[in-house]
């Protein structure tokens, strides 16, 4: 067995460790904590960024980042709203809404596959586009009075106590982990995330796998933000604002490599749930939403500067034995 | 004229096209708005512009080392909400130990910024992104949600805004627009003549190379951390001094607009190009737009991200893919000079035709 | 000439090892000031792990470096840089960003807190001088020619004092003309005392340059000779060594129907004017040395860097080949050089590896991996070419350079090529693996694919090809059948030698 695949196995059981360990915790706090509705909300509560997780795992482990996804987010919301007040049929407006994901996706995409623009400066920039779209077309109105059905969608159960999104969830994440792990397209995105050159050496067509990423990313966040609209039953130009931090928290967290290559749909899962019990656990607590994203801040750094330092004493480790064994003979 | 076309190059080109942009936008502006050129705008202007100005000169500072701070926005929020708070409690304390806390508390998260960055190794986005969350987080737990109300400051702090180092006319050149010129004047000559701001220029622009060079390139990306935290501190101030009621979402955004200033002023994202004048300007330039949109009804003050988004956009294409092109047409031309001046075998110290400068006019 | 001076540095009986491979087996070396000792071998014959030695980047196993006669132990380049030692390689380290005179000083502890320019510019100007170099040093380092770069690095080296500069190939990439500027430095460096140590590869060259020339192969030390008494063929002879009849000999085989016709294919500034046939079941020899652009060639028919001129005339069809998907899809396969950065998905398993190229044909309907499929294969190659792993599930990182490479063959032969071009298959690899390859080739020719074999290994190329291209600096020297192809008519061509005259040549471009 390869020693990143053990550190990345090891890195998983230490998220489960995590996980378990927020269980009992959040357990021993509230009697509540494991029925089966408190999970189905806490799901819920999250739905709409765990979805864009799983495209962003997908962008992250192809060595690029999507920052604009929360303000795609907002700015398919938006377009959703703004065409229900234009009096536009609400399926249509959906559809709109849909296509707006793929459309800002795609922009990314150009100038990141074809023009060769760094994601981390595409997506910048578009993240404020984007949220500038918004504001463009909800100004600082609030829009709700959806179709009964829409706020339906969003609130109420559907099968059994799962809402509609849940399952769409569910259906995703199997979707994801089969193209990631078992199809050729998630192996072309492993391929390119670890070495863009021999990729593009084997005859892969690399700019093509990023266009796609990025245009499943937009619609994944088109998806997410109509969905947010009907869970919230109201649009503001500002939904969704800074979920992009939560989101590729989750992703890094759960063992994807930032600069490409590593990660697994496993270890993300994990990692959402773990995020997501904390948050559950911190609001058992009384503690505010602000110190929630505090935490997750922390987290974030800790998720990248652990493996490093561990590298980091690793090597140093390692250096010492040669030392020993040179000085030896 | 001596080596004039050495000393133009195409980064200084786009300072003069940003200012000629910032004419051809106030001229466009004066043609749709009524009274558009008038006291009141400039002095509007210059004074929103001041407090973008000093964080854009630190994260200039920062970008300069192909790094990036998104935490800028907290920092200015948490010190303007801190020393409002100190002040509050204690009305007599001295502006310059205000001034000087809210430098200090930046620094402190700067510095915290830097060591992740330089000594933990771990990406400059990723510091930052979660440091963003974690500044803004110390704010709402320090304040409790509660506000830093005017009524509660220092009579000093309250008049400091409207202070004036010298008016023409209606046009007041105010205290806080000359303090954020100061830091522009003196981090351009940090970066023109100091070891410490060229050697910011070399890592930004080969980072490996800066690694076996003979000087410590993670101490200095460190300290450039600290300056933008410093920076952002003192911005932190003036933004406590102009709107006085602190609130919990105080300097949210300003991290991207410092960004959007420095990149649209010519900063090259990737590093190693850039200057605290360009980044001034293109300061300036946003806020201009932002003052305008709000007075032109054509379209809805609303663009201003849309558009602010776009800017970062282009400036940063145009640099990849317009600036890289002709700066090596830009160049080409002193190297055939080099060889023909070999061949013509003439002396070394003959001074060279400044053949850039039919670029310049 | 300055010999019989005391030496400033010297490198007493130094050995190293890397894994399989005796990178240097008991070289010794002296350098005396304002001496040039020019250093020269073929690939793979030691040079530049002598230099890493030198520079604190190794440690010699055995042996020892003494500098004024003292041992010193060099740790890292800024070390070295404390003793004086100081490289230049083909590829400058400069920033970009910053003028001519800061890339000179800015390192030095003087050169702050507070920039003095014209000080700089003046101290700057006059280290230039001193080199008889004209550049102005107020231009950014960006857009510099390599040669300027390399003047800007000597620069400063000299300003830090520099006692032995190493010159690793620094002719490699630079014109004919730029090759005479920095011979006129490496004068007045010589006049000023300091130990040149010049990595060359262009004989005329170092004849020209060199004050004593030393010849390394195979990691050994052949022959130390001052300039006044070597001559060409001596040096050839020296480099050379080993005989082709040492190697395993491709089996003659009937050449098929032509397969590729190349004419006059060329790329502005790269290559110019190639033209040549390639028969089914025929090995087509490229040889040549460094920057003779052989790899350049093997990339423009693989569709990576376009020919700009030309015509290639492909299974009877003349065909424009503008990616590696394209040349795949006719039959064309490149194996890269750069095993590392091009070749391999290092963290990536064996069958990762070998199915990339030809995925598609291990997708179901749905686009689903049959991952069964893909490990059979892997499982085939790996028993046909004797891959010594546990399993096909394992990182290719995990295996030795030898079996790496056949990993690599692997997945281009998978992919059934008609024309498989091969750059530097054994480089860096051990005896057995390399017999192993070689055995591979013969057999590949027999079932009739056509091959190119970019190789600069002299002998291999010899005696597995039934045709040698020779390649100088872009150009075509010629194409050698196997009975004309000696190892001595080959080498001449690919330095560009005429063989009448062995003394200095200085070369003049066409």
């Amino acid at each position: 067995m390869s020693r990143n695949l053990q550190r990345l196995k090891s890195w998983e059981g230490v998220l489960l460790l995590i996980l378990v360990a927020t269980i009992i915790l959040n357990s021993t706090l509230a009697p509540s904590y494991l029925r089966v509705g408190n999970w189905i909300n806490l799901f819920e509560l999250s739905i709409e960024k765990i979805i864009v997780a799983l495209a962003m795992t997908f962008i992250i482990i192809n060595a690029e980042i999507d920052l604009s996804v929360a303000s795609t987010m907002g700015l398919t919301a938006g377009v959703l709203a703004w065409l229900h007040m234009q009096g536009a049929p609400f399926p249509l407006a959906v559809i709109a809404a849909l296509l707006m994901g793929v459309i800002a996706g795609a922009f990314n995409g150009f100038w990141i596959a074809y023009a060769g623009l760094p994601s981390l400066v595409v997506t910048l920039a578009t993240m404020i586009m984007y949220r500038g779209g918004a504001r463009i077309l909800l100004e600082d109105r609030s829009i709700g009075e959806f179709p009964a059905w829409f706020s339906h969608l969003g609130q109420q159960p559907m099968v059994g106590p799962l809402p509609f999104a849940l399952i769409l969830f569910f259906a995703l994440t199997i979707l994801a982990i089969v193209v990631l792990h078992y199809s050729g397209f998630g192996r072309y995105v492993y391929v390119i995330g670890n070495n863009r050159d021999v990729a593009e050496y084997s005859g892969v067509k690399v700019r093509r796998v990023k266009m796609i990423l990025f245009i499943v990313s937009g619609t994944a966040a088109a998806l997410a933000g109509v969905l947010f609209a009907a869970r919230l039953g109201a649009v503001r130009g500002d939904l969704a604002n800074g979920f992009e931090l939560d989101i590729i928290t989750m992703v890094l967290l759960g063992g994807v490599s930032i600069f490409g290559g590593r990660g697994s749909m496993g270890g993300v899962l994990l990692s959402i749930l773990i995020v997501l019990n904390l948050r559950n656990g911190m609001s058992l607590l009384n503690l505010t939403g602000h110190l929630q994203s505090g935490v997750i801040g922390v987290l974030l750094i800790l998720s990248v500067l652990i493996p490093n330092m561990a590298a980091g004493v690793q090597g140093w480790l390692h250096r010492r034995r040669q030392a020993k064994i040179v000085h030896e003979t | 004229m001596k080596s004039l076309r050495s000393r133009i190059r195409p980064e200084q080109l786009r300072e003069l096209v940003l200012f000629l942009l910032i004419i051809l936008l106030l001229l466009f502006f004066s043609t749709q708005i009524d009274n558009y050129l008038n006291a009141r705008f400039f002095n509007r202007v210059t004074t929103s512009a001041a407090i973008i100005i000093v964080v854009a000169a630190g994260q200039t500072l920062v970008i300069l080392t192909r790094n990036i701070d998104l935490s800028v926005g907290s920092i200015v929020g948490f010190t303007a909400y801190f020393v409002g708070h100190q002040l509050a409690l204690n009305n007599g304390m001295d502006p310059w130990v205000a001034v000087l806390m809210a430098i200090g508390v930046g620094a402190l998260m700067g510095g915290l910024n830097g060591l992740l960055v330089a000594y933990g190794g771990v990406p400059a986005i990723i510091v930052t992104l979660g440091t963003l969350a974690i500044y803004r987080t110390l704010l709402v737990e320090y304040s409790n949600a509660q506000t830093v109300l005017t009524s509660t400051l220092p009579e000093w702090l309250l008049n400091l805004p409207r202070a004036e180092i010298f008016s023409v006319g209606k046009m007041d050149f105010r205290l806080l627009v000359g303090l954020a010129l100061l830091v522009i004047v003196i981090f351009q000559l940090l970066l023109m003549y100091s070891a410490y701001g060229r050697r910011l220029y070399a890592i930004g622009s080969n980072p490996d190379a800066a690694k076996i060079a003979g000087f410590a390139s993670r101490r200095i990306v460190f300290t450039a951390f600290i300056l933008c935290g410093a920076l952002s501190g003192l911005a932190g101030f003036m933004f406590l001094a102009r709107f006085g009621n602190i609130t919990v979402v105080a300097g949210l955004g300003i991290e991207l607009e410092s960004v959007a200033a420095a990149v649209v002023g010519g900063v090259n994202i990737f590093g190693g190009s850039g200057t605290m004048i360009g980044a001034m300007l293109g300061a300036f330039l946003i806020n201009i737009l932002e003052q305008s949109l709000i007075r032109w009804f054509a379209i809805s003050e609303f663009w201003r991200d849309f558009l602010l988004g776009f800017l970062i956009l282009l400036a940063v294409a145009s640099d990849t893919l317009i600036m890289n092109r002709l700066r090596s047409t830009w160049e080409r031309r002193p190297l055939e000079k080099m060889d023909n001046e070999t061949d013509s075998g003439s002396g070394p110290n003959r001074p060279t035709p400044s053949k850039g400068g039919d670029h310049v006019a | 000439m300055t010999t019989g001076q005391t030496p400033v540095m010297e490198i007493r009986h130094v050995f190293k090892r890397f894994d399989a491979t005796q990178a240097l087996d008991d070289v010794s070396l002296i350098l005396y000031p304002g001496e040039v000792h020019a250093l020269i071998g073929e690939n793979g014959a030691g040079k530049s792990t002598l230099i890493k030695i030198m520079t604190g980047i190794h440690r010699p196993d055995q042996g020892e470096l003494l500098l004024d006669d003292e041992p010193i132990e060099v740790h890292n380049s800024q070390e070295a840089q404390g003793y004086g030692i100081a490289a230049i390689y083909q590829e400058p380290m400069v920033f970009p960003d910053l003028n001519v005179a800061e890339n000179i000083f800015i390192s030095h502890r003087t050169f702050g807190p507070i920039v003095r320019w014209k000080q700089m510019y003046r101290e700057a100007e006059r280290i230039l001088t001193q080199l008889d170099v004209k550049l102005d040093v107020r231009q950014p380092a960006r857009g510099l020619t390599l040669a300027a770069q390399q003047a800007v690095e000597i620069a400063k080296a000299i300003s830090l004092q520099v006692r032995v500069l190493i010159m690793d190939e620094p002719t490699a990439s630079l014109s004919a003309h730029e090759v005479r500027q920095l011979f006129n430095i490496v004068d007045a460096l010589k006049e000023q005392g300091v130990a040149i140590l010049f990595i060359g590869h262009r004989l005329e060259e170092v004849f020209e340059i060199g004050d004593r020339i030393t010849v390394l192969r195979d990691g050994k030390w052949i022959s130390s000779t001052p300039r006044a008494q070597v001559t060409a063929d001596a040096i050839i002879r020296d480099m050379v060594g080993r005989k082709v009849e040492d190697f395993f000999v491709k089996s003659q085989t009937e050449s098929g129907e032509r397969l590729l016709s190349v004419h006059g294919l060329g790329k502005e500034g790269v290559f110019q004017d190639i033209n040549f046939d390639i028969h089914q079941g025929e090995v087509l020899g490229f040889a040549g040395l460094v920057g003779s652009r052989r790899t350049d060639v093997g990339l423009a028919l693989f569709g990576i860097e376009q020919a700009d001129e030309g015509q290639i005339i492909f299974d009877g069809q003349e065909r424009k080949i503008g990616s590696p998907q394209q040349a795949l899809d006719l039959g064309i396969a490149y194996m890269s050089e750069d095993r590392r950065k091009l070749g391999l998905v290092m963290p990536m398993s064996i069958t990762t590896n070998i199915s990339l190229p030809t995925l598609k044909n291990y997708l179901s309907s749905l686009g689903l991996i049959k991952h069964k499929d893909e490990m059979a294969t892997a499982e085939h190659f790996r028993e046909e070419l004797t891959i010594r792993s546990p399993s096909v599930e394992v990182e290719v990182e995990k295996l030795s350079g030898g079996n790496q490479q056949k990993v690599m063959l692997s997945k281009w032969l998978n992919a059934n090529p008609k024309l498989l071009i091969l750059d530097e298959p054994t480089r860096g690899i051990d005896v057995g693996a390399k017999a192993d390859v070689h055995h591979l080739v013969n057999d590949l020719a027999a079932q009739g694919i056509a091959i190119i074999l970019i190789s600069s290994d002299l002998p291999e190329v010899l005696a597995m090809s039934d045709r040698v291209l020779v390649m100088r600096e872009g150009r075509q020297m010629g194409v050698f059948t196997r009975d004309e192809a000696t190892q001595e008519v080959v080498m001449t061509a690919a330095m560009g030698q005429n063989h009448a005259k062995n003394q200095t040549v200085v070369e003049t471009r066409a």
